[in-house]
């Protein structure tokens, strides 16, 4: 099982794709670990198997998981690949920052905004 | 894979289908969407073979579906109406199709069966329309067919029906390249499920997407300047609605999201916030755009 939630107006795919992505760069799925079979992936989110190999197809192009002819899809244990991802959300971050300070957000709300959302997903989440 | 070409349908003097161009590509689900009367039923009739185009050209795999047999049975349509079983059980039901369809397969019948679980032995007539629909869903699926059709299928089916009935199309398109349409007038019902989405309205097919393309492609964003705007002030992606209510600017704009942000900021707005829509409001304001009221469809 992929603790995946789908919600929001997104692509399903593009969903699924910062699932895992996300998945692999907190650690939670480890190099070198199994993917679930698409059809489980599918079954689980009653969504489009077609879309899962869409998102699946993307995440190997990114070099976060690669797969082996009729065994499946592994976690990629390189780590770099994991932490381009952290550097692409550092720098959608410090896009969001730039644009809130310039859009007169003071320092004091930026701060509680990111400690509200830290403890919003310590206490929300599975970890 | 389907293409239907130019399809016109007439009844008596008027045209339930006026001239219907779709692709459809293997292995594809794709959704048909449209209020009570667009023409989806039609539509799906006359690739089940049940009705003849009067003009244009309705084609499976490169050929007439029209008294087609070969073709005819490839496609296993699952219909409003079940009337014609009512006096048969579905152990009766099941031989029927089994005549029809050589590729029918016991095996996948029994494991279908077992997992709904309905009574073999008593006449349709007793079902409920639930029922009914389940009965015809596990006979299509077990009819192997490559192309299967819905017609409001999830109409009569609760909750947990449908995702017992999602699994099975999702094993179904893995392990048969299955195609598939269904049929809807309520979007959020097959939302997730299509990778297409045609919808109809009045005999014609408004537009005709990949989901993946419609989603995250158009946003709404409020904002406010220090002086009037108007639509000319803004370029570089598709304004498809502009609206000012006291110092507030609604817009919803359709393009790539950094380009739209870029093209506004540089009007130096004094508020900036951008809202995802959901694929029902998207299709609102594009059907505006091309001068549909959305309010006259079903929702």
């Amino acid at each position: 099982m992929l603790d995946i939630r789908l919600e929001g107006k997104a692509p399903i795919y593009e969903q699924l794709y910062n699932g895992v992505a996300r998945l692999i760069s907190s650690g939670r799925l480890a190099p070198d670990e199994k993917l679930p079979a698409v059809r489980e992936v599918a079954k689980q989110l009653g969504v489009n198997p077609n879309t899962v190999q869409k998102a699946y197809a993307q995440l190997e192009q990114a070099g976060l998981i690669y797969s082996m002819p009729a065994k499946g899809s592994y976690v990629s244990p390189e780590i770099h690949a994991a932490s381009a991802i952290r550097a692409e959300a550092i720098r959608r971050l410090e896009v969001a920052f730039a644009d809130a300070i310039s859009s007169g957000v003071s320092k004091e709300e930026v701060i509680n905004i990111a400690e509200k959302i830290w403890s919003d997903d310590r206490n929300g989440g599975n970890s | 894979m389907i293409e239907i070409k130019n399809a016109v349908m007439r009844f008596e003097d008027s045209n339930a289908l006026d001239g219907v161009d779709i692709v459809i590509p293997e292995g594809c689900a794709y959704g048909l969407l449209g209020s009570n009367g667009a023409g989806k039923s039609t539509l799906l009739r006359l690739l089940s073979g049940i009705y003849r185009p009067f003009s244009g050209e309705v084609l499976i795999d490169g050929q007439p579906v029209y008294n087609n047999v070969p073709i005819k049975e490839k496609v296993f349509f699952i219909n409003d109406e079940t009337i014609q079983f009512n006096d048969m059980t579905l152990s009766d039901m099941r031989a029927y199709y089994k005549r029809f369809y050589s590729s029918f397969d016991d095996a996948l019948f029994e494991k279908l069966h077992s997992t709904i679980g309905l009574p073999m032995k008593k006449r349709l007539t007793t079902f409920s329309k639930g029922m009914k629909r389940q009965a015809a869903v596990i006979c299509g699926i077990a009819c192997k067919t490559p192309y299967l059709f819905l017609d409001e299928a999830f109409d009569g089916l609760d909750p947990t029906m449908r995702i017992i009935v999602k699994q099975m199309l999702i094993d179904a398109m893995l392990d048969n390249d299955l195609t598939v349409i269904f049929s809807s007038h309520n979007l959020n019902e097959i939302d997730e499920f299509c990778d297409r989405v045609g919808l109809m309205h009045a005999g014609k097919v408004v537009f005709d997407r990949e989901l993946d393309n419609v989603k995250g492609s158009v946003v709404k964003i409020q904002t406010a300047f220090d002086r009037p705007v108007t639509r000319e002030d803004f370029s570089g992606f598709e304004l498809l609605h502009l609206e000012s209510t006291g110092s507030v600017t609604h817009i919803i704009a359709k393009g790539d999201r950094e380009t739209i942000r870029s093209s506004i900021n540089a009007l130096s707005p004094k508020l900036y916030d951008e809202v995802p829509l959901s694929l029902e409001e998207i299709f609102i304001y594009e059907m505006e755009v091309l001068g549909y009221d959305s309010s006259k469809l079903d929702r």
